[in-house]
Formats: structure tokens, sequence, C-alpha cells
């Protein structure tokens, strides 16, 4: 009986201690897994920085197109103060047009540049000299090269990731006084704080205070989601305590730093005090003073209510409680802190600074060389072309003229949509992408993504056939006469002119500048349309255009990226410049680790393509782009109009000495706009090169053309004495033009430019005659 | 007829005096030739439409003297390249990094001397003896031909071009090329 009940308990006693053991192992490899992932997870992150994206350094030198009013503007953008710069990096003094600078450290794709004193003279439009402290001349000086970005994995989580020795002092100190004052001795759980929050939230009926730790946040933050139940506080708290015994208490400090998030901009997310601080005050951590120090801590607890560009008012309570405790802690001086608390918040003015689409075209060429997780995580240096200033000439040329064009459409409540690339032909650098009319939105790409018909983009290169062919010259007559063309599927093509006219006889130079349909066909259809394509690829299409006869007329679509590389080989004498948004990847070691180096191609013979860009300047001077003439003062340009069937898509693509720049305006549903390229697209070109400094279009002419005045209207040889419309063109040196008939030249013209081939003309007529 | 108004191409090469008799020639016969360069239609590929037929303004030549032809614009005063203090110190740095086998840095240096002026042929010379001794033949090639077209006019850089695009040629085993390249007149 005594042995049973015995037995009984016994049994009771080892089911108990079975269903202990098998909870304790529970609990262990809940904990163990839960240390696991906090190991692997935050080693991985700990490390993880993202890719860097600079935009290119201002190169100064005596000469380069800076004035001194650019120079400050350019100095203010990268934040540097007035002030003496002796007191250090980041300051500079000017004296009417002379400045010294103290340039901070920068590195660049090929240097690391210690901080260092230049000075620099400028007039109102140029770099004058430059100057090191002791006198000696500099050839060349570069300013910091500005960041403008990060390629991170997750969508809209943007961070610049500072290191242990980035954060500054006082704010490690700062960050601990207002969020977790035991953080240092807590081992990531603070039963003390938790208390504390306990009775205060009790005695308010509300939860007025948090009790988690900064760890505790982190882990939050990492691996957990916002949902508030007991088991997901307890699992944070046993992470957090996981965390603290594998990772030291300055590398989660550290870690918290880079995380947090601190606001929102668009569908951006602002992570981090690195960023944080780029974007509230457009300056590096390093440099901010004690009141945005204080505003950036006190930003953490409520990112959105104490939204400093919604709720400034908010925003300066919260602040200047931060300081106020900041001195009470006695980690500034009472004094700094009253004084800090009396300055406005200081943010610098929003927008410019994030450039989404030209971080998206970065992404995309560097997606061909690294994987995602590498461009995420392994700490590179991305130098791009981007030119800061050309971007924002596009993006507020671009906005300023839809919202014009809305308010001036007579359907109300609609958006046009519009994209700008501008490239340094030459080497083919992308300096600037506009995706859309939400410039600082990831969203759609048009600039890239938008695929659209070309309409009369296209005829440079039917011209350039023709010019290519020997048998055509700018001068040469052609016929615009109605067409009929019976299609192999039995249809019957019969285009027009845009204004539905017909001209008769023209040259060339005419039938380009003015973009007649019915020409421009004619010619495509005698050159054959196969050759016609096989320019248009060999310029830079990388498709195989659909060879109907509609193809003349630009039913070929293309993206702007795309129409950008065809024109690259037309701005740049016939060599395609390969597209190039990479210049070079650092490692995190600053090591080059691959540079993209200028890339040139044979695409058209040099001496046809001065030949076409003489006449794509008279597009300009005399054809379809005539008012972007007056808007571009003393710089010559060349360029085409481009307007797809309805006017669905506004083109203009042109270039000047110094850019090229193609923009599109349209729907993006594909509606008629009822704007042609000159209407829609070409103030946007005008817009952005106008407020850029450009030179003009001035190319070397081959030794095999020279420049011929010819009459606008009939191509006769002729000159400005003799016709209203006398043009400039360029023909194959020696070509016989029939001169204008009633072409009356007075002694003074009777001297060629050189005597020489008229005196042998005299001297062979003379000896025909005896 | 038809070989006089269509030989604008074959202009290019011929000696002066044979030009001025074509020129004459071409000139007096003008009255029935099209109004300027026209296709000769037997050249025209078969089933394309054949070039207008339209008459097309026509030159009086009741005059026998050949009327002298008009102004043209006056034709570019020779050129002479240089580089400017800015890239000539970039291009004598990446010079010290090709010497110091820093090929790397030497491209970048002359990047940014490219940014400065795109447009100097002497830039061309200098990446294109950059990319010969990268080993890319072809890309020095291309420079070499970009710098030739820049050069225009510039005798002294039209040989430095010449010079690059024939050594880059002949690194492709294309020595013919380069002979022809050789016998250029700028290259005397």
């Amino acid at each position: 009986m005594k042995a049973r009940r015995r037995k009984l308990l016994l049994r009771i006693g080892a089911a108990v201690l079975l269903v202990c053991v098998l909870l304790a192992v529970a609990v262990g490899f809940w904990v163990a897994h839960l240390d696991r992932l906090v190991t692997q997870q935050f080693a991985g992150r700990l490390w993880s920085v993202p890719a860097r994206v600079y935009a290119a350094p201002l190169e100064l030198y005596a000469g380069a197109p800076v004035s001194a009013g650019d120079l400050e503007e350019e100095l203010r953008r990268l934040h540097y103060r007035p002030g003496d710069p002796a007191a250090g990096a980041g300051f500079y003094r000017r004296k009417g047009n002379a400045f010294e600078l103290h340039a901070r450290r920068a590195r660049f794709s090929d240097e690391e540049r210690e901080g260092m004193l230049v000075s620099i003279s400028a007039d109102d439009s140029t770099i004058t000299a430059l100057k090191q402290p002791n006198g000696a001349e500099l050839a060349v000086f570069r300013l910091d090269p500005p960041v403008i970005g990060s390629v991170f994995p997750i969508h809209g989580e943007d961070r610049l990731v500072l290191m242990p020795a980035e954060v500054p002092p006082l704010l490690r100190a700062g960050i601990k006084l207002i969020e977790d004052r035991r953080f240092d001795e807590h081992h990531g759980v603070d039963p003390r704080g938790i208390m504390r929050a306990l009775w205060a939230n009790l005695r308010a009926r509300r939860v007025v205070q948090g009790g988690s730790t900064l760890t505790q946040q982190l882990v939050k933050n990492y691996f957990l989601t916002d949902e508030q139940s007991v088991g997901r506080k307890l699992t944070e708290a046993v992470m957090a305590l996981r965390l603290e015994a594998h990772v030291s208490k300055d590398d989660i400090l550290v870690a918290y730093l880079n995380e947090v998030y601190l606001g929102q901009d668009g569908s951006r997310a602002i992570h981090g005090f690195g960023l944080g601080s780029e974007y509230y005050f457009g300056k590096p951590l390093a440099e901010l003073d004690v009141g945005e120090l204080a505003m950036l801590i006190g930003l953490v607890k409520g990112p959105s209510y104490y939204d400093p560009r919604k709720h400034p008012e908010r925003m300066l309570a919260r602040r200047n409680l931060v300081l106020q405790q900041l001195g009470d802690a006695h980690l500034i001086d009472a004094a700094a802190a009253a004084r800090a608390a009396a300055m406005p918040l200081g943010l610098r003015a929003p927008g410019g600074s994030y450039v989404p689409a030209y971080l998206d075209l970065v992404r995309r060429n560097l997606k061909r060389d690294y994987r995602e997780a590498d461009l995420a995580a392994a700490g590179l240096a991305v130098y791009t072309s981007l030119d800061p200033r050309a971007q924002g000439a596009a993006e507020r040329a671009l906005l300023k003229n839809l919202q014009r064009l809305d308010a001036a459409s007579k359907v109300k409540n609609d958006h046009l949509e519009g994209a700008v690339i501008v490239t340094e032909p030459n080497s083919g650098d992308v300096i600037a992408v506009v995706g859309g009319r939400e410039v600082g939105a990831d969203g759609f790409n048009r600039a890239l993504d938008a695929r659209r018909p070309i309409g009369s983009l296209v005829k440079p290169a039917v011209y350039l056939t023709a010019l290519e062919s020997g048998r055509y010259t700018a001068a040469s007559v052609i016929e615009d006469a109605p067409i009929e063309l019976k299609l192999p599927d039995g249809s019957v093509w019969a285009p027009e002119n845009f204004e539905h006219q017909v001209y008769g006889p023209v040259p060339l130079a005419r039938a380009l500048a003015e973009s007649m349909n019915l020409a421009t066909v004619k010619l495509g259809l005698e050159l054959t349309l196969p050759k016609v394509a096989d320019t248009l690829q060999k310029l830079g299409l990388e498709r195989a255009p659909a060879l109907n006869p509609s193809m003349l007329l630009g039913t070929v679509e293309m993206t702007p990226l795309e129409v950008v590389q065809v024109y690259t080989s037309l701005a740049n004498g016939g060599f395609r410049a390969r597209l190039r948004t990479v210049r070079a990847v650092l490692d995190d070691q600053g090591k080059p680790l691959k540079s993209f180096k200028v890339q040139v191609e044979e695409a058209a013979p040099p001496a046809a393509v001065y030949q076409l860009d003489q006449m794509l300047t008279l597009v300009i001077t005399h054809g379809t782009a005539r008012e972007a003439a007056g808007r571009l003062p003393h710089t010559v340009a060349a360029g085409k109009t481009g307007t797809s069937s309805d006017t669905k898509d506004s083109w203009f693509a042109g270039f000047t000495g110094s850019y090229l720049a193609v923009a599109w305006v349209g729907y993006d549903d594909n509606r008629a706009t009822g704007l042609t390229g000159a209407a829609g697209a070409l103030p946007v070109w005008v817009d952005t090169l106008a407020s850029l400094k450009s030179s003009s279009f001035q190319p070397v002419a081959p030794e095999t053309v020279e420049d011929v005045w010819i009459d606008f209207n009939n191509g006769l040889q002729t000159t400005p004495a003799c016709s209203s419309d006398a043009v400039v063109v360029s023909v194959p040196r020696g070509t016989v033009l029939p001169i204008k008939p009633d072409c009356k030249l007075s002694p003074s013209d009777k001297t060629p430019p050189s005597g020489t081939l008229a005196d042998k003309i005299r001297a062979w007529f003379k000896s025909l005659v005896h | 007829m038809h070989s006089k108004c269509a030989m604008n191409g074959g202009f290019r090469n011929l000696e002066p005096t044979l030009a001025a008799a074509a020129l004459l020639t071409a000139t007096l016969l003008l009255s029935g030739c099209p109004a300027s360069l026209r296709t000769n239609p037997d050249e025209a590929a078969p089933g394309n439409p054949a070039p207008s037929s339209q008459a097309p303004p026509t030159v009086s030549a009741s005059s026998p003297i050949l009327p002298p032809p008009p102004p043209q614009p006056a034709p570019p005063p020779p050129r002479e390249n240089h580089l400017s203090p800015a890239t000539r110190a970039l291009v004598t740095q990446a010079h010290t990094l090709i010497a110091h086998g820093d090929l790397d840095g030497a491209s970048s240096t002359l990047d940014r001397a490219l940014r400065i002026e795109p447009n100097n042929p002497l830039m061309w010379v200098e990446l294109g003896r950059l990319r010969l001794e990268e080993s890319n033949a072809h890309q020095a090639e291309v420079c070499g031909r970009k710098a030739l077209a820049l050069a225009s006019g510039d005798r002294a850089t039209q040989a430095q071009a010449g010079r690059l695009l024939a050594d880059a040629l002949r690194a492709q085993q294309r020595n013919q090329e380069a002979v022809e390249v050789e016998r250029q007149p700028f290259m005397r």
C-alpha cells in the first residue's frame, strides 16, 4: 500500500520533472534561437554599410566658368559657413571677389585629400586664380564631392552610416541622457526603468513613459514588428539581454544612432543621425552646433509629432527642453544652452538634395557588376557624373514649364508629365536625370522607362544617311509632294505635313529645319529603309527598328535615355560615347574596385555629321525651334523638335558646345497633349540650358568640307546681300552649286576669300579663249 | 552630264587645277543640270522611287564670262591647339602615375582633364596613349581618330594624332592601314 503510494508519488514527481525539463529545454531552445538570430543578424547588420553615392566634384581652375557668386553658392551648397578659415575646416571668408577657404578632408575616386587652406579669386564670370597659403599657384583644385544618397536594398529606407569615430561625444552622452539614463549600467533590460515607467503610467492613467532601453528599441527596430503584446515584449527583453551579452555597449549605441528613424521625405524614410543631419541641416554631423544636435536628439521621441517642417513650434519647445536637460546634466554649460535655445531651428531649405531618378540609373548600372547584397552592405563608395547644378536646372525647368502648360491647358486637373536628361557628349557623362514632375519621389522613372514614339527626332538619321551616301548635300533640292504608298497589308499610307501644306521643291537644309514630312519620306524611301535603320543603329539605338515607311516619321519608340544615346553621336562629331553615370567604385578601405572609363566608338563619318549638325543649327535659327534662338542669346545650338502623331508626345533633343539635353513632355496615359515639340519640350530644354553656362556649338570643320551661303528657300548659292533668307551650310569641298540668278556682286565682293582658285579659273579660261 | 552633276563626292581629292577646270565645266553646263547635286537615277537601287524629275530653278548662262563665286563665309584660320595650364598640370600628373605603373590613377586624372577640355584633340591623344599602355588598342584607335577629327587645321596636332592612330593600328596587326595613315600629308 505504502509502496504503491510511493510509486504514484514518484510517478507524479517524474512527470512534473519531465514537464519542467521539457519546458526548460524549450525555453533553452527558444533563447538559443533568439541568441542565434541576434548574433547572426546583428553581426551582419553591424558591418553592413550601404554604398554611398557621390556627385561629381566641382573643378576649379583659372578660367573655369564659375563666377564669384557661383562659387559662394556652391560653398553654401556644400555647407561651408562664413567665418575664420583658420578656425577649422568648413569655414570660408569672402572679401569682394577673393575667397579664403578651409576645405574639408575629402575622398575622391582617385585620391584622399587632407583638409587644406586655399585662396580663390574670381570675377563675375570665371575663376581667375588659385593659390596655396604659401602663395604658390595651384593649377587645379576640386571642392568636396557632394553625397547624393546611398544604394539601399530595402525600398525607401535611406541612411548614411556613421562609423564610431564619427559620433560626437555630446551625441553619445545626450542620447543616453534623454532616452536611457541607465544605459551604461543595465544589461539590456532596466527593471528600475520599467518600474518607474509603470508607476508614472499608473499615476497618469495613460502611457506617458516607456521603460524600454536603447538596446530594446534597437532590437525592436531590427527584428520585431510594432505589435504590442506581452509575448513580443518578452521576446524583445530576451533578445536585448542576449545582444548585450555578445556586443559591446558602444557598438550597440552606434548601431542605435544609425538605425533610429528620424523622419519621412516622401517615400524615403530618413534613418540614422548621419542622414538626419544631412536631411534637416544639410551638413555633416561633425559640424552641427549644440542646438542642432539637441533638435535631432529631441526628434527621436516622435519624428512625425515633432516634424520640424510641419510643426516647428512643437519641435522648438522639445529642442529647448533637451537643451535644458543637457545643461542641467552639465553636458553643456547653462549659458550655452540658453544661447542655443534662443536660436531658430536653422533648417536648410527643403528639396533639391535627393535625386531618385539619377540614383535609379546608378543602381541599374551597378547591378550589372555588383550583387545587390554588396551594394547594400559592402561599404562601397560610388563616384558618379551627376552635376548638382545641372540637375537643379533641369528639375526647375521641367516643373516650371509643366505648371505653366497645365495652367494653359483647357482640360483642368490634368497633369502633364515630363522627363529631362542632360549629358556631356564627349565623355558620355550623364550629368542630370529628371524622371517626372515629382522630382523628390521614387516612382515611374520616365527618363529611363517611358518608351514613346520619337516623331521627327528620327529625321536627322534620314538626312545623315543622305549626306553619307555622297549623293546629297544640305543644298540639294528634294520634292515635298503628296505621297501615297500601298503597304503590304493592302492599306494605303498617305502621310501629311504637320500644317497639311505641301512645300514643293526645297533644299535638304530647309526640309529638315522645318521638319517637312513629305520631303523626308521621299528622301528616306530613295535611300531605302534598311539604310536609314542602319544609321539609327550605328548612332546608338540598340534595337533594330521595324522597317515600315512610317519609321521615317518616327513611329519607332524610344526612351529619353535611348534618344540621348543616339544624339550623343551627333553632338560628338560622329563618335558614340558610351553613356556613363558611374565613374568609379571604391571599397570600404578606399581601394579602387572598378573604374568606368570613357569609351568611344565610331558611329558615322565625321564630315557627314559635321554637315548634318550645321543643318541642325538651322532648326533653331530658321526652323521649328526658332523660339529658342532668342532665349539662348550668344549661344549657337543645334537640335531637333519631335512630335508624335496626335501630339501625344512632345520632344526636343539638342546640344550646345557643352551639353546635350533631351526633354520629353506628355501624359502618362498617352492622351493627346495638343503640344508640338516646340511648344512642350523645347521650353523645358531652353530653360535647362539657359541656366547652365554653356559654350556655343562650334565644331572643328573637317578639311573636306567648306561653308557656303545658300538661299534657304531654293538652295541656290547666294550672299546675305542677295537673299534675305541666306543661311550658311556646309558642303563637301569643291561642291558646285548653282548661283542665284539675280545675285549681283559688288566689286568688293568679287575677290573670294582666297584668290588662288579664282586666279586659276581666269587663267584657264583665257587659255580656252585664245 | 549626270556624272558632272553627281560628282560632289569625287571632288574632294582632286588637284586644285583639275578642280578649277571641273568647276568651270560644271558651271557652264549647269543650265541642264538640276539645281544642286542630284542622284544619278541609274545609281538608285532597283525598285526605289527615282529622284524628283520636276524642273528645279536653273541658272541663266547668258554671260560667257564665269561669274565669280559669291563671297563665302571665311574659311577657318589655321589653328594651334594647346593644353590649358589646368589640363597640363593634370596631364603631367598622369604621366607621373603612368611612370609608377598606376594606370588606373592616370586614367582618373586624365578623366578630370578631359572634363575641363573635352574638345581639345591633345587630350584625346593623351587618352589614346594611355589606352595603348593599357593594351586597349581598339580604344586607342578610336581616340586617335577622334583626335584627328578635332585637330583639323592644326598640322602639328594632326601629326601627333596620326602617330597615335598608326601605333594603335600596328598594335592590332593592321600594318597596311598604319602605313596609309603615315602617308597622309600632315605626317610629313
